[in-house]
């Protein structure tokens, strides 16, 4: 440049000049550096933290595990539900065409235009979202409302499954299996804290009840997850990669055959229906294998309801029931077990050595409780006494002071021992929720009302199923299944195993036995024995009239609750507890039975009657030998 | 060959063009072209698939800016000198219309509307400051060393600069201060006044950003440290790092940066455009653009250096300030280490007053150059 002429003068110093360069390399030099260091050294640093502000996690949601009975019957599957959404941001802007795309979809789908409008302005997330405007609104609507999509900017129709529940025949029913299959609610706010660490997502549903919450982590599977990309604005652009896949939940085999439960259901609400009984319960087991074949508990609900979205009303109507139909009356609720509790009381009297086989006992119109003041007796049912008995007399015949004496004898140590080695007083573990423990005695039980002991009077009546004793009937089910099996204490069970999709049995779950009694064989088949007598000479004669395929042994249990009605008749729940091996005493019974029913006033044991009538109906008997109930006028 | 041509390197031959800086041309067209591509891959999602609604635009506005080149070339830029004082006029008119009847754009009144096309003043105004300044310092060269040369240059450039300022446009009004310390310095002011020159600025800094409006400040502090609001204020600091950063060595490709296609970068057509370049080129394709931008400097230094008077010297001074002012800021806001002021990155924001001004004023380059050798008159 210089020889191009320069005027010297009028250049600015040499000086300046290098010091301009020099401050624009350092600049160049700086800004080159910046780059080298952001994009070489921390590139990926930066490209981890850009991809992670980009994508976005969605899950994937697994199908929820169907579940059949014994027999491969669907009893629980998912079906899609249709569901109308609407995408704010992609509605029509002017507010006349706006209505006019709104109006069209609420006429389509048949949802009413206000409530559809006022979800949609309640809304307040982002205007991608898509936001669910009206729920269930049928095949024939949603088919409709997709073909005419392009009409309907911003609508669009979703298919989300949903739980139904069926009968033996494959119809919608949600009563028959209510409490054994429970139902599936949404997760609510509250929880979502703690279950979202569980994959559970803002409108997940869960197992609320039954099985669906006891098998809940099996039923639900895995979710899985796609990689998304989504642009500044939230909205997803593509699926990057599959992170995970979904693992669809396992399909579960009840244990339950709802034919059986069909058959339960039918007779035990004849019998509540006849004898103006709102509460009752039927079980019916496998003594080998402690299989619940049928769980009913009456009053049910439908638990279809619950699948669709219970509205508040009929949720309401269920809680404020006084029979609480709501509750699995066979598991959660525990009741004073009565006469039926004799089986315990003589085994361990047996066992303890209080009385032997053959030795007789006098009985009493009224038995003197020891140790207390003269003239404090208790009454037996019989007011007349039955004279001396033995232990299986006495058992048929449902003698009340033979057994107080062999309670005295056993003491409440000792009592109470047994009872708890036939599984009272504690949970059977039965995969079902709140199952209740129950009471049995002791000198804790006392020491827990403020007195330091259990009266006399109380181990007596404790010795008839009384007092301090309370029961589950399944409890109480359970411990006639292990006499009745030759001694082995069964896990209750009510899931088989687990199916393919189609109901077959792919995987058993083994019968569980929870202990061996420690009770000798000879004394189990004497109570065997007695419970045989109980039907053939004792207690329960009507029913040994039915031609059914066994020696159908049980025990019958009445005991007297609440208060007297207006015609001073005091209430009594009624038990009847029964297996049917094949010979007297033999340990082969595959069928076990109980039945309770609550506060009857009627004259006769209604349980006792509901089986008579399962029997004809579950053998297909063509005979009726059912009583009527006459109210006990006394 | 057609006649066109021919003519041209007819032109091209002649004396008068024989001094014409072949070299300076030939960078321009380099930067505004990686500018256009640039620009169309910022706007390649924007406008479904293809960006050339904007491009053929910035084409445009290139057309316009090269003619302007070729005709501010041509003419013997001792004539501007004598028009000073108009020229003054009218950048303080050109301001004056703004502030009256400027649109609204991100809450700025930063341009006003002329026939459909938006066209901001400060733009032009920062090249038209540049020859008003040379003007007054090569007419104050034999005082050039006085405290009365910098009062007087602070004077004038104070008007122009405090409009900007209120718009808002700190960026420009920063360019101006830039523009008048540069050619202070070139031009042989005292030194001892420059650093007090430099010292008032800095003392006065704390008053302007106090001025400034709320949303301004949050967004100058953010480069010390972005992770203080990154969702609210710094979000483009935050979000304009991870892109320069995932460009890495390589960059992801042209139309392929996700953070620019996805919509994470605001502005990534015009303020944060090196964003784009650094997350779709890469380290690589950053060093090509700072390479072109310092090619163009080293023209505009040596221009400067073999002006025939002040004033040329003084022209390629302001130009100089100016492209090294804008270039270090823009670059060193979108990496991080400058704050969020609005400065277009030269020639390759996407924008059609700075295209025009900026190829104007390398035209007035080209002018010092082609009549350095010879007087014209």
């Amino acid at each position: 440049m210089a020889e191009m002429d320069p005027m010297p003068a009028a250049r600015p110093s040499r000086a300046r000049f290098m010091a301009a360069a020099i401050i624009a390399v350092i600049l160049f030099g700086v800004l080159a550096g910046r780059l080298f260091q952001l994009q070489v050294l921390d590139g990926a640093v930066y490209a981890a933290q850009a991809a992670a502000a980009r994508t976005v996690e969605m899950p994937i949601r697994a199908a929820r595990g169907l579940i059949f009975d014994r027999e491969g019957r669907p009893v629980a599957v998912n079906t899609p539900s249709w569901t109308l959404y609407a995408r704010p941001a992609d509605l029509p802007t002017t507010e006349s065409e706006r209505s006019a795309v709104l109006a069209r979809a609420a006429s389509l789908s048949a949802v009413p235009l206000g409530p559809l409008r006022q979800r949609l302005t309640a809304y307040r997330g982002s205007p991608f979202e898509l936001v669910p405007i009206g729920e269930d609104i049928g095949r024939d609507a949603a088919l409709l409302i997709a073909e005419q999509g392009d009409q309907l900017p911003g609508i669009s129709v979703g298919a989300e499954p949903r739980r139904e529940y069926l009968d033996e025949t494959g119809a919608k029913h949600g009563e028959l299996l209510a409490h054994v299959l429970g139902y599936t609610g949404p997760v609510s706010r509250g929880e979502l804290g703690e279950l979202s660490a569980l994959g559970y997502l803002r409108d997940d549903v869960i197992g609320r009840s039954g099985v669906e919450a006891s098998y809940e982590e099996a039923l639900r599977g895995a979710y899985g997850s796609d990689l998304l990309e989504r642009d500044a604005r939230g909205r997803p652009v593509k699926v990057l990669e599959r992170l995970s896949d979904p693992v669809p939940g396992k399909n579960l085999m009840l244990t339950i055959d709802s034919r059986i439960q069909r058959i339960a259901t039918e007779t035990l609400k004849w019998g509540l229906e006849a004898a103006g009984v709102a509460q009752g319960v039927t079980i019916v087991m496998n003594p080998q294998t402690g299989e619940i074949l049928a769980m009913v508990s009456l009053p049910t609900y439908d638990n279809d309801k619950f699948a669709a979205g219970i509205s508040a009303a009929d949720y309401a109507t269920y809680l404020n029931d006084p029979t609480r139909p709501l509750r699995n009356h066979a598991v959660s609720d525990i009741y004073p077990p009565g006469s039926t509790f004799k089986l315990v009381t003589g085994l361990a009297a047996l066992e303890e050595g209080v009385t032997t086989v053959s030795q007789r006992w006098p009985t009493y119109a009224c038995y003197q409780i020891p140790d207390a003041p003269a003239g404090q007796c208790l009454f037996d049912w019989n007011r007349r006494g039955f004279g001396p008995l033995s232990i299986v007399d006495a058992y048929s015949k449902s003698s009340d002071t033979f057994f107080y004496q062999m309670a005295v004898g056993l003491g409440v140590e000792r009592l109470g021992r047994w009872a708890e080695e036939l599984g009272f007083g504690q949970r059977s573990g039965v995969r079902l929720p709140t199952e209740a423990a129950g009471t049995v005695i002791s000198k804790e039980w006392a020491q827990a009302q403020g007195r330091p002991d259990v009266f006399t009077g109380e181990l007596a009546m404790a010795g008839i199923g009384q007092n301090a004793i309370a029961v589950t009937p399944l409890q109480l089910l359970n411990a006639y299944a292990a006499v009745a099996n030759g001694g082995h204490l069964m896990r209750p069970m009510i899931v088989r195993g687990e199916t393919d999709a189609d109901g077959n049995l792919v995987r058993a779950y083994d019968p569980e036995v929870i202990r061996e009694l420690a009770a000798s064989q000879e004394d189990l088949r004497t109570m065997r024995i007695g419970a045989r007598e109980v039907i053939t000479t004792g207690h329960a004669t009507n029913i040994n009239a039915l031609r059914v395929p066994g020696a159908l042994s049980g025990k019958t249990g009445t005991a007297e609750f609440g208060t007297p009605t207006s015609q001073g008749v005091l209430p009594f729940h009624s038990w009847f507890v029964a297996y049917l091996p094949s010979q007297a005493g033999t340990t082969d019974a595959e069928l076990a039975i109980v039945t309770f029913t609550y506060a009857a006033v009627v004259r006769g044991n209604v349980s006792l009657e509901v089986i008579k009538y399962f029997f004809q109906e579950y053998f297909d008997l063509d005979q009726d030998l059912r009583r009527e109930f006459q109210v006990n006028a006394n | 060959m057609s006649t066109a041509t021919a003519t041209f390197v007819e032109v091209a031959r002649s004396r008068r063009w024989r001094a014409f800086d072949w070299q300076l041309l030939l960078y321009l067209l380099l930067l505004v072209g990686f500018g256009t591509v640039m620009g169309y891959s910022a706007n390649y999602q924007a406008v479904g698939g293809d960006g050339l609604s904007q491009t053929v635009k910035t084409l445009i506005w290139t057309s316009i800016g090269l003619t302007l080149f070729f005709v501010a070339a041509n003419i013997d830029y001792h004539w501007l000198q004598t028009f000073a004082t108009p020229i003054y006029l009218v950048v303080l008119g050109l301001l004056f219309t703004t502030e009256l009847v400027g649109r609204n754009l991100f809450g700025a009144q930063m341009s006003i509307s002329v026939a459909g096309i938006d066209f901001q003043f400060s733009e032009i105004s920062k090249v038209l400051m540049i020859v008003v300044l040379a003007a007054f310092l090569a007419s104050r060269r034999e005082r050039i060393g006085r405290l009365s040369t910098i009062v007087g240059a602070g004077l004038l450039m104070a008007l122009p600069t405090y409009l900007v300022y209120r718009q808002p446009d700190l960026g420009t009004a920063l360019v101006f201060v830039a523009i008048l310390l540069g050619m202070l310095f070139m031009s042989g002011a005292g030194i001892g006044w420059l650093a007090l020159l430099g010292g008032v600025t800095v003392a006065i800094a704390p008053v302007a950003v106090g001025a400034l409006q709320e949303y301004q400040r949050q967004r100058l502090f953010c480069f010390l440290d972005p992770s203080a609001d990154p969702q609210g204020a710094c979000y483009q600091v935050v979000q304009a790092l991870n892109a320069v950063g995932s460009g890495g060595l390589l960059g992801q490709g042209l139309t392929a940066g996700r953070q620019n296609q996805l919509g994470f970068l605001p502005v990534q057509s015009t303020d944060f455009i090196f964003t784009v370049v650094a997350e779709e080129l890469g380290f690589i394709g950053g060093m090509i653009l700072l390479g072109l931008f310092a090619l163009l400097i080293w023209r505009v230094v040596s221009v400067g250096w073999g002006a025939r008077d002040p004033f040329g010297a003084n022209i390629a001074a302001g130009l100089g300030s100016l492209l090294l002012f804008q270039i270090t800021v823009n670059i060193g806001m979108v990496t991080g280490i400058m704050p969020v002021t609005g400065i277009p990155l030269p020639f390759i924001t996407y924008g059609g007053s700075s295209m025009v001004s900026l190829l104007f004023g390398m035209g007035l380059l080209q002018s010092v150059r082609v009549h350095a050798w010879k007087p014209t008159f």
